[in-house]
């Protein structure tokens, strides 16, 4: 048993070592195979420097020494042992931190701009270098949620829901630094606390959920709008813009939206504090599938990479559930390890393995669905409880909290798809 | 040789005289019985092949006899019969005597038959070689006869075939044969009766009578009789042969003698009890006790003072030089008396010891983890009171928590992020906080010291909040509300107060300790403590402003009141007791008793049909209003005084703040059945509150649609379970 057969191998072409198998120490760990690695690549090529590899067994990040991972996964030590290597995922690094005047409920970025909406009514425009380029003022109450819609140049249209039940949309000319308000979307019986933006982008359509604060619970709404004619001329008119009623409300929850996501084009998912998730069909208004759980969703992702919804609840799990199956109540995978509430879950927009999630303990997990055991990194910057995270596809993590920071983190741009 | 004989005698009979032949008939009958006996009994002919074979045997001798015989007829029948007679006797007497030793000295012929001389004129030859010559027979029938006749020794007149003469046996003879003929031994001196030597006795003796050793067929199985055996076997294995089977008879070989035992005896000899034993003497009884058992002066003395009943001993130690010396006891009589008296009249009673398994008087609950959801864990903790935080609600969405709190403050809070959404100055310690349960009012009734303030706090819909401002407004309209009573003021907030919420202020004459609203929302109800007036119960109406006092008497002092959620009751709990009004028939209903010492808290089930109330003394009771006026259940988990009791709208559950820093969860399932008892069943204890001023928890109540509870406590915070 102190011996095992093992064949090595990668995707990256860069450290591809030849497929032979070789016997190694059945205890040794990570750091050991890692060594191994090194050692062949450094025979092959002379002018190999030293990289630290992460080893998968049959799917499954190695984290204990390679028996007892054996053991637990119940592989046979007799055969060969296929085991893949990829280049370790280094710890995403602290960058920015940028103060606001209060808590931060939300954060939207892109390549270049960051929005984040906050506790004391406003949202702000930063620059991903961490400098406050605008602020944006309106709303009557705390802004619950940002989304960038879409970006033609020097204008960039911006999206603004408060708990004044009101969903305001910008345009922001970051030449001139200016931000008008061009529509102010009314509806809501109750706080608007989530929005989303369709991401084909083709038509701008929003969405948007509420706190249910209307006389019947049943009548839970979600609300989809469209501005589909072109806008008019007429915003200066009034302060906030012209209003608009939705399109579209969805009613099916019991109780109040706490998240809401477009999965394509077409399709529409919800999470609800009534234990479901449900998918809706926008064409046609009805309800496709229903994911049931047992406890509050408190947030929901979507990975079109990896085709799964991520949902962080309030008994501290994430849950993985495919928004395909039928009669959807099965959890592919439960990742386990914060002690709080899970309030966002991000997928990474590059890698079809790894997610983020920001809980009421503080912390921030980075997760890879490949090791479900344990986070592979836990970010403790936050010093109060972490409200929302996001990433961008140019290797940004952010992530903002109770205690008004908002911390940029730079990751290891993914090579997976390379 | 019987059939031989009766043929010969039918020849016989067919020649001589009828009278011979009948003698010679009437001495075979017998056999001629036995013969026809042996003819028609056919199964022991059968039955006993051996003997068969036997009589063929005999019968071809017999035929030798007949030949003989019949070549003797010729010459002499008379010589023939008496020879027939005496061959009879002699038959018998060659087998008694045919041994060796009995040879018959005086011819030396030998033991042969006699026949082979009978055409000599002797018949043997004596010891010396000399012939021994037959006696001249010249006797004949006649002589013979007369010989029979006259001879009077003629009966012991024997012929001897060996000589041929006759001899007459002597009286020692003839005792003789009569002894042989009795079956007796010859000789008169043998003692047949001899004291017998036991050779094989059970004793085991040092010599052995044989000394042979013992065979080795005596050591090894038995070959034949282990085929025998493993035939058995065989046949029992394949089924040819079944085992004898054991026949059981009813009452079985062995049975209980005592079984039909009348049960009052055995039950009379068990419960026996015997008397109780006096103790041993001990060294005080001594005669010669050691000395530091003798009295002293003062031991006496106080001895000779004391009760006879209360002395320690009954007696004086005394110390004698001798046995001899120690007198007569002079209690001896009554002692025995005493004695006797003890075991009349003292009381016998067996202990009976109820054997019972401490596990199965523990009643069977489902575990815990079946009754899920419940709260488990502490989510959220809400920071920013000063003060201890006396009253807590929820907003019937869900989404707003209002605490009222001692530093003259209520603030309102987004229930999922913990943050602080506003906060209303109301300036004195807030004792009781709620929120209207109509969901299309959004309102908020706070009592600090002696004002109900009615506070809208605009955390809702545009909708919800116009409303609610309207149903306010409403009220200025249908102004001049007839203030029976007097002593309760409405009054319109103004400035900085209606900036921050308030719309209107109830003046009561006492200090207000609990607001509570009615279902619908309309009718609220405050108390005012007060053990020496009436006037501690006020029920407002929001819509009319009107208030009025419900109860005409004072029935004891007020802890708190609540509202039927669906029928027009009003719970009034006083110290001891908990009354059901019917409002409108104006009546008492019910009084519960709550078998407590002060009750602190009450709630309400949804149904309408149960209710809890927590008392200071740590109990929580649950009361089954259809069951009976008694407490279904009294829980004692808590170490302190029950502060909060609450009952989920939604969920089985029901929990109960205590000054001891927990909460305690517990399941509640309320049956329709009306004959099932509602199941209850404590799930979790929630620590979480800090312990200040010896308080801990002060209120508690449950999210309107999650498994939550939210908890206020005296170290200024307040804290969600999920």
């Amino acid at each position: 048993m102190s011996q095992i057969q093992a064949r090595f191998f990668t995707e990256d072409k860069r450290y591809v070592v030849d497929d032979v198998p070789f016997s190694i120490p059945a205890a040794s760990e990570v750091q050991e195979l890692s060594n191994v690695i090194n050692k062949l690549l450094e025979a092959k090529n002379a002018s190999h420097s030293k990289v630290e590899f992460d080893f998968l067994v049959r799917g499954q990040f190695l984290r204990t020494s390679l028996s007892a991972h054996m053991e637990t996964e119940s592989i046979l030590t007799e055969e060969v042992v296929e085991i893949e290597y990829v280049e370790r995922i280094t710890a995403p690094e602290p960058e920015e931190c940028m103060m606001h005047d209060d808590w931060i409920s939300s954060v939207d970025a892109d390549a270049e701009w960051i929005l984040t909406g906050s506790y004391d009514k406003t949202a702000r425009i930063w620059s991903t270098e961490g400098k406050p380029v605008m602020t944006v003022p309106g709303h009557t109450d705390v802004v619950k949620d940002v989304a960038w819609v879409k970006r033609e140049g020097l204008t960039s249209l911006l999206l603004t829901a408060s708990l004044d039940q009101t969903v305001l949309l910008w345009e922001w000319n970051s030449e001139r630094n200016k931000v008008e308000a061009r529509h102010c979307c009314r509806g809501h019986a109750g706080s608007v606390d989530t929005i989303s933006v369709d991401p084909t982008g083709t038509k701008v359509r929003l969405l948007q959920t509420i706190f249910p604060v209307l006389s019947v619970p049943t009548d839970e709404q979600d609300e989809i709008k469209e501005p589909a004619d072109r806008p008019r001329k007429k915003q200066k008119t009034q302060q906030l813009g012209l209003t608009r009623t939705p399109l579209m409300t969805l009613s099916g929850h019991s109780e109040a939206v706490s998240s809401v996501l477009w999965c394509d084009s077409e399709e529409v998912c919800s999470a609800s504090w009534d234990h479901t998730i449900r998918i809706w069909d926008v064409d046609t208004g009805g309800m496709k599938t229903t994911l049931t759980g047992s406890k509050v969703f408190n947030c929901i992702s979507y990975s079109p990479l990896c085709r799964r919804l991520a949902s962080g609840s309030t008994d501290r799990h994430i849950r993985l559930w495919d928004p395909r199956t039928k009669d959807g109540s099965l959890v592919l995978l439960s990742l386990t390890s914060h002690t709080g509430w899970v309030t966002a879950v991000k997928w990474a927009p590059s890698h079809e393995h790894q997610l983020v999630s920001g809980s009421l303990d503080n912390l921030i997990k980075l997760w890879d669905t490949r090791s479900c055991k344990a986070p592979l990194y836990d970010l403790a910057a936050h010093e109060d409880k972490v409200f929302c995270v996001d990433w961008t596809e140019s290797g940004l993590m952010l992530s903002g909290g109770a205690d008004n920071k908002l911390y940029t983190y730079r990751y290891s741009a993914q090579q997976a798809e390379a | 040789m019987k059939k031989a004989g009766e043929k010969t005698a039918l020849k016989r009979s067919k020649e001589e005289e009828e009278e011979q032949n009948q003698i010679f008939n009437f001495n075979r009958k017998p056999a001629d019985e036995d013969k026809d006996d042996d003819l028609s009994d056919s199964e022991d002919s059968v039955y006993s092949g051996l003997e068969d074979s036997g009589s063929d045997a005999e019968g071809e001798e017999g035929s030798d006899e007949k030949e003989e015989d019949d070549d003797d007829d010729d010459d002499d029948k008379m010589k023939e019969r008496t020879e027939e007679e005496v061959s009879e006797e002699k038959k018998e007497d060659e087998y008694e005597h045919d041994s060796s030793d009995e040879e018959d000295i005086r011819n030396t012929v030998g033991n042969i038959p006699v026949e082979w001389y009978k055409d000599f004129p002797h018949i043997g030859y004596n010891l010396d070689g000399k012939k021994i010559y037959k006696p001249i027979r010249n006797k004949d029938e006649l002589d013979d006869f007369l010989d029979k006749m006259e001879n009077p020794e003629y009966w012991r007149t024997v012929h001897d075939k060996q000589t041929g003469s006759d001899i007459v046996l002597s009286d020692d003879q003839v005792e003789l044969v009569n002894r042989l003929q009795r079956g007796q031994f010859g000789d008169v001196n043998f003692n047949e009766y001899e004291p017998m030597v036991e050779f094989f006795s059970s004793d085991v003796m040092i010599h052995p009578i044989t000394n042979r050793p013992a065979d080795k067929r005596s050591f090894i199985p038995s070959l034949t009789e282990k085929e025998k055996v493993s035939k058995l076997v065989h046949a029992i294995k394949m089924g040819w042969l079944k085992p004898r089977r054991v026949e059981d008879d009813g009452r079985g070989r062995y049975y209980d003698l005592w079984a039909s035992e009348d049960s009052s005896i055995l039950a009379r000899h068990r419960m026996h009890l015997p008397a109780p034993k006096i103790p041993l003497p001990g060294h005080h009884e001594s005669y010669n006790p050691p000395p530091e058992y003798l009295f002293t002066d003062e031991e006496r003395a106080l001895w000779e003072q004391q009760d006879p009943g209360d002395r320690k001993l009954p007696f004086v130690p005394r110390k004698y030089s001798s046995l001899r010396q120690v007198p007569a006891f002079s209690h001896f009589i009554h002692e025995r008396f005493e004695r006797c008296l003890d075991l009349y009249l003292c009381p016998r009673q067996r202990k009976m010891r109820v054997n019972v398994n401490p596990e199965d008087l523990i009643p069977q609950l489902p575990k815990p983890k079946d009754l899920q959801p419940f709260p488990t864990t502490q989510s959220l903790v809400y920071r920013g009171h000063s003060g201890l935080v006396r009253s807590i609600s929820v907003s019937p969405s869900g989404q707003w928590l209002a605490s009222g709190s001692d530093d003259g403050s209520v603030r309102f809070w987004e229930v999922c992020s913990s943050r602080c959404m506003k906060m209303v100055q109301v300036g004195g310690a807030v004792k009781s906080i709620a929120w209207n349960p109509n969901p299309s009012v959004c309102l908020l009734a706070v009592a600090l010291d002696s004002v109900v303030l009615i506070l809208s706090p605009s955390l809702a819909d545009k909708q919800v909040i116009l409303s609610s401002e309207r149903l306010l407004s409403a009220q200025q309209e249908g102004e001049e509300p007839a203030e029976g009573n007097g002593s309760v003021v409405w009054s319109e907030a103004e400035g900085e107060e209606l900036n921050q919420g308030v719309r209107l202020k109830i003046q009561h004459p006492k200090a207000v300790h609990q607001v509570v609203w009615h279902a619908k929302g309309d009718y609220l109800a405050s108390v005012m403590p007060d053990n020496t007036s009436h006037l501690q119960v006020y029920i407002h109406q929001l819509s009319q402003r009107r208030s009025q006092n419900p109860f005409s008497r004072n029935k004891g002092l007020v802890q708190c009141v609540s509202f039927h959620p669906i029928r027009p009751y009003f719970f009034v709990a006083t110290q001891r007791s908990i009354r059901i009004y019917n409002l409108v028939k104006q009546e008492m209903t019910k009084k519960l008793q709550a078998n407590s010492k002060w009750i602190s808290s009450m709630a309400v089930h949804p149904g309408g049909d149960h209710v809890i109330c927590g008392s200071y003394d740590c109990k929580l009771s649950w009361f089954d209003l259809d069951l009976s006026t008694k407490p279904y259940k009294m829980l004692r988990h808590h170490k302190k005084a029950v502060r909060g009791v609450a009952y989920h709208r939604l969920y089985p559950l029901f929990a109960s703040a205590s000054d001891d820093g927990s909460v305690i969860i517990c399941h509640g399932t309320v049956y329709n059945d009306l004959l099932q008892n509602p199941l209850i069943v404590p799930v979790k204890v929630l620590r979480g509150h800090v312990m200040t001023h010896d308080l801990g928890v002060l209120d508690v109540t449950f999210h309107p649609t999650q498994p939550w509870v939210f908890s206020s406590g005296a170290d200024a915070t307040i804290r969600l379970f999920t």
